[in-house]
């Protein structure tokens, strides 16, 4: 009986000395390869071959490669790997689910704030918006990227107009059509604007902007009329 | 008739379960609660999108498990046991055999998405703007799609051995997910003989991508009514062939 007994804590001995053996191998293991080199060594097929090998499960591909994306710029946040499999990464990502609009945005994040080039962060953009005429935050973002960085307002207020016209259009494309009309100076298609916004918006705080707005609007072409475009306001008193 | 076949479906049901296939429902509900709960700190701002993308991507898989794994096997099973002897002995046609085996699998993979479809519904109903009866079209469709794998594995249990009938039904499961590219390649890059050829294979190989409607609803699109329509009749009309086929093979097998 006691040498049954001996023979079952002589497996479960072995048993857990052998997991303990393959924990300690695996950690030798990580240490000798380094996770920096591991991130250098990232390969990728081309998008085209993995939409085809993908099987009928291309967004699920399209997913696994998105989670890898995030670690991958996050280990690129953290310093530990450049970013030379960016393009490559975004490209098999877009190719298997070309609807995925986070992708384009994030990507165009990247590509100006990282890489500085705004040109290539536009376009990856509008290819999102090729794909996704209806999602709203793509031709914002393009957008915004005018207003903010380009201080290009007429550019700005035809992609926020474009944003404002999308099926998932919130009052936030809408405000931001009326402000860039405003900061290009055509005063009367802003008012027409914010007209509408104060029209549809359930919020209560953008009513009150779009109220504000308007008056705004409204004095300043009351003032044009009266005193012509050149016009800056009264002589502050000395 | 339809009580023999009644009677072989409700038993080869009743034997999956005992088999406890059903344990790929709790690995179901433990993949999308992984892909919810743990995997969200890294979906940045596409939660929603990968909960549905695995989840539906999860129902075809697992189901796929359960046709390749238990279809192949169904038939050739009880050849060796030789209890085939016994079932054919009573008044029952081969074909019915066939139809009742098939009926009784497909049984089980209806039970299956249901769960696993009412499963799926709850979590996107719990993740806040992801919940859309659209769905519901997607899991239909996946339906048919394993419904015409489980014939194309019948049929191959018919006339060679349970782990060809495996491997060739993963073949056709590839196949038939490639074969409109097949028909692109030699559209495009082949000679009139290569057109003709791409195309008749084209016409061989069942179109399993016209069940794949996951990536449309997943992104918001609402699956037309017309085309649920047609692939349930192209589903129908392939299902049917193949189980005439495999027992017109099953027919002049000879048992032992």
């Amino acid at each position: 009986m006691f040498a049954g007994r001996r023979g079952t804590l002589a497996r479960w001995l072995t048993i857990l000395m052998m997991g303990a053996v393959l924990c300690l191998s695996l950690t030798r293991l990580d240490a000798v390869a380094g996770s920096g080199d591991r991130e250098e060594r990232l390969y990728f097929p081309s998008g085209k071959f993995l939409c085809e090998s993908s099987l009928g499960f291309q967004e699920v591909a399209a997913d696994f490669l998105w989670f890898r994306f995030v670690q991958y710029y996050g280990a690129f946040a953290k310093g530990h790997n450049d970013l030379r499999y960016f393009e490559l990464l975004i490209d098999a990502i877009t190719r298997l689910d070309p609807r995925f609009d986070e992708a384009y945005h994030f990507a165009s994040l990247v590509l100006w704030s990282d890489f500085g080039d705004f040109p290539a962060s536009i376009d990856i953009l509008k290819r999102g918006i090729l794909h996704n005429p209806d999602a709203a935050r793509l031709p914002f973002t393009i957008g915004f990227t005018y207003y903010v960085f380009d201080h290009d307002y007429p550019r700005a207020s035809y992609w926020f107009d474009v944003a404002s016209r999308c099926a998932d259009a919130t009052d936030r494309e809408r405000r931001f059509a009326a402000f860039s009309r405003f900061r290009m100076g055509d005063d009367r298609v802003s008012l027409e604007l914010w007209l509408a916004l104060q029209e549809s918006t359930e919020s209560p705080q953008m009513k009150e902007l779009a109220e504000k707005m308007i008056q705004k609007l409204k004095n300043r072409i009351s003032q044009n009329k009266t005193f012509g475009n050149d016009f800056v306001g009264p002589v502050p008193e000395l | 008739m339809t009580s023999h076949v009644g009677a072989l479906a409700i038993n080869t049901f009743r034997e999956t379960v005992r088999d406890r296939i059903f344990y790929l429902v709790a690995v179901f509900g433990f993949v999308m609660l992984v892909s919810t709960a743990v995997l969200s700190p890294l979906t940045v701002g596409a939660q929603g999108k990968i909960m549905s993308d695995v989840g539906l991507a999860a129902m075809v898989v697992f189901g796929l498990l359960v046709v390749v794994f238990v279809g192949s096997n169904m038939v050739h099973k009880e050849i060796d046991k030789g209890s085939i002897v016994t079932i054919l002995a009573k008044p029952i046609g081969r074909r019915e055999y066939l139809l009742g085996k098939f009926m009784g699998l497909s049984l089980t993979l209806l039970a299956m998405l249901f769960i696993m479809g009412l499963l799926f519904l709850v979590m996107l109903f719990l993740a806040p703007g992801t919940f859309s009866l659209r769905f519901l079209g997607a899991i239909y469709l996946c339906f048919w799609e394993l419904i015409l794998i489980n014939a194309v594995v019948v049929f191959f249990s018919t006339c060679v051995s349970s782990i060809l009938a495996a491997v060739f039904t993963l073949g056709v499961f590839a196949m038939g997910h490639l074969s409109q590219s097949i028909r692109d390649l030699g559209q495009f890059q082949g000679g009139p003989l290569q057109q003709k050829v791409s195309e008749v294979v084209y016409y061989l190989i069942p179109n399993l991508e016209v069940f794949n409607v996951r990536g449309d609803v997943v992104h918001g699109e609402t699956v037309a009514g017309e085309l649920i329509l047609w692939a349930t009749v192209y589903g129908a009309a392939w299902t049917i062939l193949l189980l005439l086929l495999a027992g017109a093979i099953f027919d002049r097998k000879e048992l032992r």
